[in-house]
Formats: structure tokens, C-alpha cells, sequence
């Protein structure tokens, strides 16, 4: 390990090519964390995101017609407002109407801190497109399926864990696939609200090494990475769950 | 890999109802788009309007409950920066405008490349869509803003390249590899037997695809396109990340020189109402177009 | 008048005394153009910021203007931030800079950084009354604002053991802080003084010892030296009247020692000056 540190060392004396975050322990150390959060942030936001599609769907069935009508406010407001103006004004606007709580610096801090914020409005900007998604999933799964299903002796609920549920995410994946990977994209926005990840953290790092093209590539290179790797495993799976009889 | 792409086919087997189709071609339009769609209606823009002007209000109670009456009010102070803001927001508009005409020549001999019948030609146009439509767009507009030079020069001419340029490439990227995608699904979308039938009547291939593919393309793509426009203009906002002069870097410099925080809360919320007062019409247009060219195919 | 004139006169003379080099630089470039491209900072009340006709306006700005007066030529304002401003004057994008830009030997290496300094601040924290920090390390563990690309970030959360919460501008960390969301808000002690001094910010205090207290350089690009010697000559003209104390005053707020010290220093360099 040494030697691949003292080898970056040299490399920068010999030709200026900084990479600090391999042999400067403190950034390295930054950047690894960045890299962490991420994938963290990434995957928290899949799962709320799809949570939120689900809740969503089930809501846009409800019979009130205001319950309809919110839900559709909510989706028409995140879906054509930039993404980056949504998390200031979630975070600044309201996240100042938020309880506040007394912190260890005798501080009245609210409480949900620019991690939730951020959770929050990636979620809610991803799940607004999945509501769609998932509501013309489960419209594609045929009544006379569920009839079957409920002839056999299953509940409401068994028809809708064990029959409809299944049907209906092999229809959505493709469009839910697409949804996710921009997702993950989209993550880089955390960092205007000063979420650690990746691109926050190499900012950071050339603010303080003017290492700029550097860290750059590097940037550039780890999200067509990280992101085609996550488009191959898509779609891995989606060819795996692919309903026979169904699809080119 | 090209066959993902393509508008799924029906079965007789009655496993699904006719809305599965429907998704499954609206995900496959999805996916050459690289991003979702937009549907918006009328009263949308109004509830957004109605909402800030509740947050403007509620500021402003709380701002006399305060007790600060000499202080001047959010709508006067909105009104008093309104022109500064109203022309950042023309900057976005121009540099929306340059990044899809620039995204949109590069895009579609991209994705012309990209059924070249020569392997080499093929694969790299093909590695280089991919390239930009995984990449993050504010990654890439941070590449471009530090890594392009101030300004080339070219057999002695010197070509000043302000970061405004820089910004309009660094969206036209990834709307390049976007409208790669639209065209090269676009044109594997007319039947093959068009191809095969100009062939027998000893049509060139560039013959073929210019005079009978292309011009029967620009209506599938026509829709698509526009909603790349729209994603695209919401996009313009990244460049303030890296100090251009649009609607946001102006907002956060008025914010700086307000210096109260609780103005926060209706500029950002006027800069959303700007963006969907320009993206509304754009969005029932493709959604219009679509309807109609929908009942042609 | 009469010392501005004599002032840039001597600086003027130096300059071309010494040689301009036969290829056009940017002082002769300037004079031809008619016009003066400087960078100063745009979200930095009151050193500059936005007027409400979208102008730049502040101290530094009228320093610019004074520079523009004295070559009789326009002056043109560009807005900097701290992560492109060096990049700006390298690429010749702009051909002064006076953007509160502290002067350090490593940047002094990218740009030329002009002597004598016109300014000086330090590092300090902005934070609640309430809260109780007497040295720099009591901020361990605490999560501090910051703004990002600012060089003491690093050394806050490396060397203080702070969690460092960098936003993009000074509106949005102002705001953090009065949210709640960090124990403290480090930046330049300069700034966190004219804050200190509105009304809304009367819970606030700086409670620690300023640290790095370093001086602000006016910079040129490297090899402009007819334009490097003509701003050390309106540098040295500004501490020489007092202006800079005048403009601090003008804008509101209290004379650092440095401009202070500067200007007593420099009162007897030209014997008009005295009044």
C-alpha cells in the first residue's frame, strides 16, 4: 500500500498529476466517505422512492376525489420544477417550520437535519414519477386474474402481495429501471445543501489542492462507472423477470 | 442491446390488459429519452402561483409580528428586483435555446453513426451516448466550466470563450447523447421493409435514410425532442453552481445583498413559478403532438 | 487630487521607465481599449454586492472605479467567486483583481500578488451568545458552517476536530446558522463584522481569537509588470489618503487595524498627503 502512495507522490512531483486522494490520508479518507454516501443516499432514496410510488398508486384508487387530486398536485408540482430549486426551498423554507430540539451545543436545532432534507426531496422528486409508474402497473394486471385468484380462497390482501404485486413490478421494471438510474444521477444535487457526497467532497478537495482537472476526471469516470454498472445489473434483472408470453 | 429498445410486441395470450402495452411503450420511450415525461395542466401553474403568494404573505405576517414595520415588504422587494431577475431568466432561456441547437446537430449525426454499418463507427458513437447519458449533467458542466480554456486560438485568431459558452456545451452534452438516442430509436422504428423496398429500386443507403427514413423520423421524434427541451431548461439552473449569470446565481447574489433570510423562501419560489410558467406551454404542445401523431402510427 | 494624480503619475513614469516589453501588455491594451475589466466579489457585503439596479457595488468596486478614474478609462466589473477568480486573470479574462482574495505564498505562485496589501482579515466564528466557545478547540465534534472553496475549512475540521457544513454562497450559510443547523458559521472575520453590526444579528457574537489574521492582495497575471508597478502605485496612493478607511466608513463599518495601521504608516510617504 505504501508504495502505491509514495508512487502517486512521485507522480505528482515528476508530472503535476495531483491525486491527492490516494496519498494524502485526510482526503482519501474524505473521498471514500463521499463515495459511501452516494451509495447510500442513492439506495435510502430507491427504497423511499419506491415506497412513495406504492402509497402513491394506492392513493390515486382512493375513491375521494380530493385524496386524487393532492396526490396529483404532488406529482405535476415535482415533476416540472428544477430539482435543484426544490431542495432549497425544502431546505430552507421548510426546514425553518420544522420543531426544533435542544442540542448538545445548547443550540434549538430542528430536526430534521440537511440528510433528511435531502432523503426527503430526492425521494419525493424520484417518487413522483413511480406513483405513475406503478399505478399503470398494477391497471395492467387483468380483473379476471384477481377473480382467479379469489375463486382459489385468496384474501384481499394474499391476492395483493401474491398475484397482483408480482404482475405488476415485471410490468413497471423497465420504466422503474429508468427512473432509478436517473435517481442516482440526480444525487449530485445533495451537494448545494452540503451533503457529503462525491462531488461535494471532491469540491472540497480541489478548493484546497487547486487540483481541478484531476479531480474532474476522476469524478467524471467514478459516476459513468458506478452508474453503468447499476444500468447493467437493471437490466440483468429485468431480462431475468421478464413475463413469458409477454415482450419482444 | 438495440433490441431493448424496441416498441414491445403484442401477444395473443390474454396475460395483460391493453395498459401494459401502453407503459411498456412509454417505458421504451423513456428510455431513449433517458428521462420521463412531463404532463402538466393549466391549474397546476395556478396552484404554484397560489402557493407562493401564501408564502409571501405568511412571511410577511410573520416579518410585522416581529415588529419590524419599517421594513420593506417581500412582494415590493420582488417587484423592486424583478427586472434583474426577469433577465437572468432570459439568460437561461438563451442558453437553453444554444445547447439544443448545438445538442441536437451533434446528437443526430451521433445517432446516425450509431447504424453505421461499419463496426468501428457503430461502436464508438455508441460508447460515447452511453458516456453522456450516464454521466451526471452537473458533473459534466463542472468538467467543462474548469477544464475548457478561457480561449482558443485558432491560425492566430483568437475565439473568446466566456463561461456562458462553457456552460452551453456542458448541457449539450448530454442533450447530444440524449437526441442520439431519439434519433437512432426513431429510425429503427420505421420498418425494415422501407428499407429493403427503396434497395430494390436501387436507392443509396444515404439516399434511403435522407430522402424516405429521416423525413418520416421527425415526427416520432418531434414529441421526445420537445420534452428533452423542457428537462433541458430545467437544467440551465446547474450552471449556477458554477457562477454563471442565470436566474439563480442573480437570485443568490440578491439574496447575499438582502440579507434576509426570510426572503428565502418566496424568491426561490418565485424562480420555480418562472420555470413552469415557460415549461406549461411547451409540455401541452408535446402532449398535443403526440395525440395526434399517436393516431397515425 | 493632487497626490491621486501625483501618486499614479510616479507609478506611470516607473512602469514605462523600466520598459514596457515590445509586446502589448495588459496596461497598454487598457489604454488603447478604453476600458478597465476588474474582478471583484459580488456576494460579500459590503466589500461587493448587488445594488437593486443589478449593479456591483462596495468597497471594492469603488476601489476599481478609482483605478478606471485615474487612467481615464471605462471600468467594467466581472463577478468572481473564490474557486474561478485566479483562473479569471490567468486566462486574461479580467486584468485586475481586488477581490478579497488573502494573500498566500502558494497563490502567489499562480498570480502576482501585489505589494503592498490593501486589506486584512483573519479567520473567526460567528455564533449564538448562548453557546459557550473560548478557544478553537472547543468547536471539536461541533458542526460548523462554512462556504465552500474557503482555505480554512480544512484546516477547522482537520486541525479543531470540527464538522465543517459547506454551502455555496454566504446567504445560504447565514441562514443555516440562524436555523440552527451549526453551533458556529467560520469565515473571514471582516465579513462576520459587518454582520455583527445589523440588528438582526444581535444574538450573535465572535467569540474566539481571530487566527490567521492575513492581508487581502490586489493580483495581476504573472509578466504584466507595467501593470503590476502601476497598482502597487494606486495601492500604496490609497493607503497613503486614508481612502480605504474612508470607503469602510462610507459603507458602515468599523476600520480594521490594518487599514488603519497602513495609513498612519504611509501618511508622510508623499509630504502633500499631510494635512
Amino acid at each position: 500500500m505504501q508504495e502505491i502512495y509514495e508512487w502517486f507522490r512521485w507522480l505528482n512531483e515528476a508530472t503535476g498529476i495531483n491525486l491527492t486522494i490516494v496519498y494524502d490520508s485526510y482526503d482519501r479518507e474524505r473521498m471514500i466517505d463521499g463515495f459511501v454516501n452516494t451509495i447510500y443516499l442513492s439506495l435510502v432514496c430507491l427504497g423511499f422512492s419506491v415506497i412513495i410510488g406504492i402509497v402513491g398508486a394506492w392513493l390515486q384508487g382512493s375513491p375521494l376525489k380530493w385524496t386524487r387530486r393532492l396526490v396529483n398536485g404532488y406529482i405535476q408540482l415535482f415533476r416540472n420544477t428544477p430539482p435543484l430549486v426544490q431542495m432549497y426551498f425544502f431546505f430552507f423554507a421548510l426546514g425553518s417550520l420544522m420543531p426544533r430540539v435542544e442540542n448538545e451545543w445548547g443550540i434549538m436545532e430542528p430536526i430534521l437535519s440537511n440528510w433528511h432534507w435531502a432523503i426527503l426531496s430526492l425521494s419525493f422528486f424520484a417518487g413522483s414519477f413511480n406513483v405513475e409508474i406503478f399505478r399503470s402497473g398494477i391497471e395492467a394486471v387483468p380483473k379476471a386474474t384477481v377473480e382467479a385468484a379469489e375463486a382459489l380462497g385468496y384474501n384481499r390482501l394474499q391476492t395483493y402481495v401474491y398475484v397482483v404485486l408480482p404482475l405488476a413490478l415485471r410490468v413497471c421494471l423497465p420504466a422503474l429501471n429508468n427512473n432509478l438510474v436517473n435517481l442516482v444521477k440526480t444525487t449530485t444535487l445533495a451537494y448545494a445543501i452540503a451533503v457529503p457526497e462525491m462531488l461535494y467532497v471532491a469540491n472540497q478537495i480541489w478548493s484546497d489542492s487547486l487540483n481541478v482537472p484531476e479531480m474532474m476526471t476522476f469524478l467524471l469516470f467514478a459516476y459513468v462507472l458506478l452508474v453503468g454498472l447499476l444500468v447493467m445489473v437493471m437490466n440483468k434483472w429485468e431480462r431475468s423477470m421478464r413475463l413469458p408470453g409477454f415482450g419482444a | 442491446m438495440a433490441k431493448r429498445h424496441d416498441v414491445y410486441g403484442t401477444t395473443d395470450l390474454p396475460v395483460l390488459l391493453p395498459a401494459a402495452e401502453r407503459l411498456n411503450r412509454q417505458a421504451a420511450a423513456e428510455r431513449v429519452l433517458g428521462a420521463p415525461k412531463l404532463r402538466l395542466r393549466a391549474w397546476h401553474g395556478l396552484a404554484l402561483a397560489a402557493v407562493i403568494v401564501l408564502w409571501t404573505s405568511f412571511v410577511w405576517a410573520q416579518a410585522d409580528g416581529a415588529g419590524n414595520e419599517q421594513q420593506e415588504s417581500v412582494i415590493s422587494a420582488i417587484w423592486r428586483w424583478l427586472p434583474v431577475l426577469l433577465g437572468g431568466f432570459v439568460f437561461n432561456i438563451a442558453i437553453s435555446f444554444l445547447s439544443m441547437g448545438i445538442g441536437t446537430v451533434a446528437g443526430t449525426l451521433l445517432g446516425i453513426m450509431q447504424i453505421s454499418q461499419v463496426w468501428p463507427v457503430r461502436g464508438s458513437s455508441w460508447l460515447v451516448t452511453q458516456f453522456f447519458r450516464n454521466a451526471p449533467w452537473l458533473v459534466l458542466l463542472f468538467f467543462c466550466m474548469f477544464l475548457l480554456p478561457f480561449e482558443f486560438t485558432v491560425f492566430g485568431v483568437t475565439i473568446p470563450f466566456p463561461d456562458w459558452i462553457k456552460a452551453v456545451i456542458g448541457l449539450a452534452l448530454p442533450v447530444m447523447a440524449n437526441v442520439s438516442e431519439i434519433v437512432r430509436g426513431a429510425i429503427q422504428s420505421i420498418p425494415s421493409g422501407q428499407w429493403e423496398a427503396a434497395h430494390s429500386l436501387a436507392f443509396s443507403r444515404w439516399q434511403i435514410l435522407s430522402q424516405i427514413i429521416l423525413p418520416q423520423c421527425v415526427k416520432r421524434m418531434l414529441p421526445p425532442w420537445m420534452n428533452l427541451y423542457a428537462i433541458l431548461t430545467m437544467a440551465t439552473v446547474l450552471a449556477s453552481v458554477v457562477g454563471v449569470g442565470e436566474v439563480m446565481t442573480l437570485t443568490q447574489r440578491v439574496l447575499a445583498a438582502e440579507n434576509r433570510p426570510e426572503f428565502l423562501v418566496p424568491f426561490y419560489g418565485f424562480v420555480m413559478l418562472l420555470f413552469f410558467a415557460y415549461c406549461y406551454p411547451i409540455a401541452r404542445t408535446t402532449q398535443k403532438l403526440e395525440l395526434r401523431y399517436a393516431v397515425k402510427q | 487630487m493632487k497626490t491621486r494624480i501625483l501618486a499614479a503619475a510616479t507609478a506611470l513614469a516607473a512602469s514605462f521607465a523600466v520598459g514596457a516589453p515590445a509586446t502589448a501588455d495588459t496596461l497598454q491594451n487598457v489604454m488603447q481599449s478604453g476600458t478597465l475589466t476588474v474582478g471583484v466579489k459580488a456576494d460579500y457585503k459590503p466589500y461587493g454586492y448587488l445594488d437593486s439596479d443589478g449593479n456591483i457595488v462596495g468597497i471594492e468596486p469603488d476601489l476599481a472605479q478609482d483605478v478606471a478614474d485615474t487612467l481615464g478609462v471605462e471600468l467594467e466589473l466581472v463577478a468572481v467567486v473564490a474557486s474561478n477568480r485566479m483562473q479569471f486573470l490567468d486566462q486574461g479574462k479580467i486584468d485586475v483583481m481586488i477581490a478579497t482574495m488573502t494573500d498566500t505564498a502558494e497563490r502567489r505562485e499562480v498570480v502576482n500578488i501585489l505589494n503592498p496589501d490593501y486589506y486584512s482579515s483573519g479567520t473567526n466564528i460567528m455564533a449564538r451568545k448562548s453557546t459557550d466557545f473560548e478557544t478553537w478547540d472547543d468547536l471539536e465534534g461541533a458542526p460548523v458552517c462554512g462556504v465552500q472553496g474557503a482555505f480554512y475549512n480544512r484546516k477547522t475540521s482537520q486541525e479543531f476536530g470540527a464538522e465543517i457544513v459547506g454551502f455555496t454562497g454566504t446567504s445560504e450559510a447565514l441562514n443555516a446558522l440562524r436555523q440552527g443547523r451549526c453551533a458556529a458559521f467560520v469565515y473571514d472575520d471582516s465579513f462576520l463584522n459587518s454582520r455583527l453590526q445589523e440588528d438582526q444579528w444581535s444574538d450573535y457574537n465572535m467569540p474566539l481569537e481571530t487566527i490567521d489574521d492575513a492581508p487581502w492582495g490586489v493580483a495581476v497575471k504573472h509578466g504584466e509588470d507595467a501593470m503590476a508597478r502601476f497598482m502597487s502605485g494606486m495601492v500604496v496612493h490609497w493607503h497613503t489618503t486614508g481612502q480605504i478607511v474612508e470607503l469602510e466608513k462610507k459603507y458602515g463599518i468599523d476600520p480594521v487595524p490594518f487599514t488603519r495601521k497602513m495609513h498612519e504608516r504611509y501618511r508622510g510617504y508623499i509630504p502633500e498627503a499631510k494635512k
